[in-house]
């Protein structure tokens, strides 16, 4: 997002003196006055010295940076307030509504390093919401579809298309033969009312003649048509398979800084349904947009050369049919959007109560919850039926309105051939014709709308397409065989470049050690862990394995030699052979069961109807918290990494499955260096060296024993812990 | 040795224990056991008298309401101004409030929620999975943006609405009749 938009010309002529001819490092519109009202925006400019408030056109409070201690933007309720901290007491300086907030605390976090002599410029790498041309929301991408030119995209198009541009231009010849077909025939049924029937000289063999012309073409007509929708469809499915694909791809090879900045939601919507729109598109729209465009083209040029005068009348209807079909399929869209957010609603409705019916049933509310239901259902049944009298009577209505063009060419086309200006054969013609103008209307008035899906479509899908993954393996990454010394120097990361998560870590493990981290939540354990793993580069400083820093390491070396033990294990749809052969997929089964034995789950997988076999995940066989992580350990043991990271779930489990897990996870660890996130006393108490994260940093580092002498932050942990349990007995 | 690491401990529980004591109490704010005051910042500063008779200055404070819908003057929390600020107590009803005091908690309640109200809908245009809206509030006029679907327009109580924007920002509409039949049309999409 942008921080430094361009300050008005006539406004920036009244900062200057104020500034001095310091250069403005970051500057943000003000969308609210300070009582809260929208009015002519107002600013904030900051330089590497001071922050300028302009409201009204006039400035208002001007800060010296340097003796200020903080600038803070505080998130109210819908909005947000930018605040001076001053030797302790805060100053209101300016209010904006949640359109500018995350610019904002981007601008307050920057203008406090300047306060704290750091000059540091920062960034936003967020999208902008809206686009910067057309003011319109963009669909989540860079580019905007509206703005974009049509050329660009259907290039874009064509290099989405790849390989099948030729079969593309195919088809479209293929279309315009068709269409070519379809006008002509009219054509010969003019010669054979004209020239057979009408004179009534005409013979049996010429009438066969006809019959075998039109039969002819007619089926060529069939023919190209089928052909076309089949390679047309086969097109559009294959397309959609190689974006899928594609798409699928890149979004695994994405940093998670990409992913994680996005909802899950979001980005299953680009893989699934932005490339089926582009299928539906080549299926619903491309397959019949050229024969329709080339018919309607072919149409209009025969009634223009047959009879000028009929032909202009003809199309002076159009722009009215066209207009009313527009207006009707506003007033039909509006219509079914109505029916579906009340099917949502009745969805949503049904969906809460039947996952919440052990509370209804528990606090006796089922009569309740049916009339309330009911009373949905009714007044939905209520909008089908209105919608439903409404397509029943207006539908034929508008058809009727919409070819009373063609009727006035009987009229005045009829009184041409009683006056021999048109011969009979001629008026069927044109009035085919017509018909041929008239009925593709609907789909062309449906056009736009779907060429803009496919353009945001086609924007979302490059969006992802067009991304360069932040972390990649450097040309010289080399693949090493891990021992399982580590050491973190002078880390600095934060998810936000403004908020560090981590300040300045200094640790170094030796091969085999355990390490266990403590720290309340937020303080950054997961994320050091997350360095490691190398899901996120630090901003500054760097990691070492084996006195070699991870970026120099393939990032597929590196994985292979981590395991990973999640607090919340994630089993993937399949059986559980799969899942625990997970990451190393040609393991044996005798290996499988041997990790399976070591993580103390083979006896109870043995004990399911389908043993190893037993199908989980979604629609599968639900495994209990306990099961899970024993077969999160089997999966990890089964990858035999050097390094071991461990977050342990912070629920508790009871004794029997706690002490068989705790087994399980020594075997798991001995020998290899291992990082815990550990909340149990019990694992505490075996780990080598206990790191405690406080307010980002490393508070104290030290053994159980030492740590509990020292009395310092894990001493009160650790009795905090225990009160805890003593009030619970 | 043994005697004071038992001694330490139970300091510790004690500890705990007065901090929860401290979360889980009410502490209710009047006119007599408080002094509000504006701040040279453009904010207010609190001057309470705890139950023990101990007086604490705050040299800021905000304001929360606790039925910002149902019931807006009662119950308005009074906290230290961080993110995870403490609780420094409850004003049962602003309106037992002295007048001068009053005041100021309004002015501050009106700097925290950020309601614009809408008075006049001047016209709803949906685009490709989005409505711009072109209203007049009482904060003034304004344009905002809505994703279509979903429950982005939804109803708290009886012809009452709310309208939430791409941005997070939050459209009242207290009474859906109050508005002219046309209005009610260019809504009717969206409830």
């Amino acid at each position: 997002m942008n921080l430094c938009y361009t300050l008005p010309d006539e406004l920036f002529e009244k900062v200057r003196p104020v500034l001095k001819g310091e250069k403005i490092i970051y500057c943000l519109p003000l969308d609210l006055n300070l009582n809260g009202e929208f009015t002519k925006f107002g600013w904030t400019v900051v330089t590497r010295r001071r922050l300028v408030v302009i409201s009204d056109d006039q400035i208002g409070e001007i800060i010296e940076l340097s003796e200020a201690d903080e600038i803070i933007c505080s998130h109210e309720v819908n909005g947000g307030i930018l605040i001076a901290r001053q030797d302790g007491s805060d100053r209101l300086l300016a209010r904006f509504s949640m359109r500018y907030l995350t610019q904002y605390s981007y601008v307050a976090r920057g203008a406090t390093l300047f306060c704290r002599g750091d000059s540091r410029v920062l960034e936003n790498q967020e999208r902008e919401k809206y686009c910067p041309k057309c003011g319109k929301v963009l669909p989540g991408t860079q580019g905007c579809p509206r703005c974009a030119k049509s050329g660009r995209m259907f290039r874009r198009f064509l290099e989405l298309c790849g390989s099948y541009a030729i079969r593309l231009s195919a088809i479209t010849i293929l279309m315009a033969a068709t269409s070519a077909i379809t006008v002509s025939q009219q054509y010969v049924n003019r010669r054979f009312i004209d020239n057979v029937l009408v004179p009534a000289t005409g013979t049996l063999g010429e009438i066969s003649a006809f019959f075998f012309t039109m039969l002819l073409l007619t089926g060529a007509a069939l023919a190209l048509t089928a052909f076309n929708t089949i390679w047309s469809n086969s097109l559009g499915t294959r397309i959609s398979r190689d974006l899928r694909a594609r798409v699928y791809a890149k979004i695994n090879q994405l940093s998670l800084e990409f992913i994680s900045s996005r909802q899950a939601g979001e980005l299953m919507n680009r893989v699934v349904h932005d490339t089926s729109h582009i299928r539906a598109f080549m299926e619903h729209a491309f397959a019949q947009m050229f024969t329709r465009i080339f018919i309607m083209a072919g149409a209009l040029i025969a009634m223009v050369t047959m009879n000028f005068k009929l032909a202009l009348l003809t199309l002076a209807f159009a722009p009215a049919a066209f207009a009313l079909i527009r207006a009707f399929r506003r007033m039909e869209r509006r219509l079914w959007r109505q029916q579906w957010r009340f099917d949502d609603k009745v969805n949503n409705r049904l969906q809460d109560v039947i996952s919440g019916i052990r509370v209804v049933k528990s606090f006796g509310q089922e009569k309740r919850e049916t009339e309330r239901f009911e009373s949905y259902v009714d007044r939905m049944t209520h909008i089908q039926k209105r919608n439903e009298l409404f397509w029943a009577t207006l539908y034929p209505f508008i058809t009727l309105i919409i070819t009373s063009g063609t009727f006035l060419i009987y009229y005045l086309g009829g009184r041409d051939v009683l006056n021999d200006r048109m011969t009979p054969g001629q008026l069927i013609q044109f009035i085919a014709y017509a018909n041929m103008l008239y009925m593709p209307l609907q789909f062309v008035s449906r056009l736009p709308r779907m060429i803009m899906r496919l353009k945001t479509s086609i924007e979302r899908i490059n969006d992802i397409l067009d991304e360069e993954p932040k972390i990649a393996d450097s040309p010289d990454a080399v693949d090493i065989e891990i021992k399982g010394d580590v050491e973190f120097k002078n880390i600095t990361f934060g998810y936000k470049s403004y908020q560090p998560v981590l300040e300045n870590i200094n640790l170094s493990v030796r091969k085999g050690e355990m390490i266990g981290l403590v720290g309340s939540s937020g303080t950054g354990k997961s994320t050091m862990i997350n360095l490691l793993m190398r899901l996120y580069d630090p901003d500054e400083g760097s990691i070492l394995i084996d006195g070699v820093p991870i970026t120099a390491i393939s990032k597929n070396s590196l994985h292979r030699q981590i395991g990973v033990v999640l607090q919340e294990t994630y089993l993937f749809s399949g059986t559980l052979l799969e899942n625990i052969r997970y990451a190393n997929p040609d393991a044996s089964r005798i290996e499988v069961i041997r990790a399976a034995k070591i993580a103390n789950a083979h006896d109870f997988i043995t004990h399911f109807p389908n043993g190893y076999d037993t199908y989980v995940g979604e629609h599968g066989y639900t495994l209990s918290g306990g099961e899970r992580q024993r077969i999160a350990i089997a999966r990890a043991i089964l990858h035999n990494p050097r390094i071991i990271i461990l977050d342990e779930a912070t629920s508790s489990l009871d004794t029997e499955t706690e002490y068989q897990i705790q087994e399980a996870l020594e075997r798991l660890i001995a020998g290899r260096t291992t990082f815990a996130i550990a909340h149990r006393l019990s694992t505490l108490r075996k780990v080598d060296r206990i790191v405690v994260l406080d307010n980002h940093r490393i508070a104290e580092v030290g053994s159980h024993n030492e740590l509990m002498r020292k009395k310092g932050i894990y001493y009160k942990m650790v009795m905090a812990q225990l009160e805890m349990h003593s009030v619970r007995k | 040795m043994l005697n004071e690491h038992a001694v330490k401990e139970d300091d510790i529980i004690a500890q705990q224990k007065k901090v929860v004591e401290d979360i889980i109490s009410v502490r209710l704010i009047t006119e007599e056991n408080s002094v509000f005051e504006r701040t040279e910042g453009g904010f207010v500063s609190l001057e309470f008298t705890d139950g023990n008779g101990e007086k604490k200055f705050y040299s800021r404070v905000s304001v929360h309401q606790c039925f910002p819908y149902s019931d807006p003057d009662r119950y308005i929390s009074v906290r230290e101004p961080d993110r995870d600020g403490r609780e420094i107590g409850l004003i049962e009803d602003l309106n037992k409030m002295s007048k001068k005091t009053k005041e100021m908690i309004l002015e501050q309640l009106e700097l925290r929620y950020f309601a614009p109200v809408i008075i006049k809908i001047r016209s709803i245009r949906d685009e490709y999975g989005y409505s711009y809206w072109d209203v007049i509030t009482d904060k003034g006029p304004c344009r905002f943006t809505v994703r279509m679907g979903g429950s982005n327009v939804y109803s708290i109580g009886k012809n009452r609405y709310l309208v939430n924007d791409i941005d997070g920002n939050r459209f009242e509409i207290p009474d859906l009749y109050k508005l002219t039949a046309r209005e009610i049309k260019l809504l009717d999409l969206y409830i």
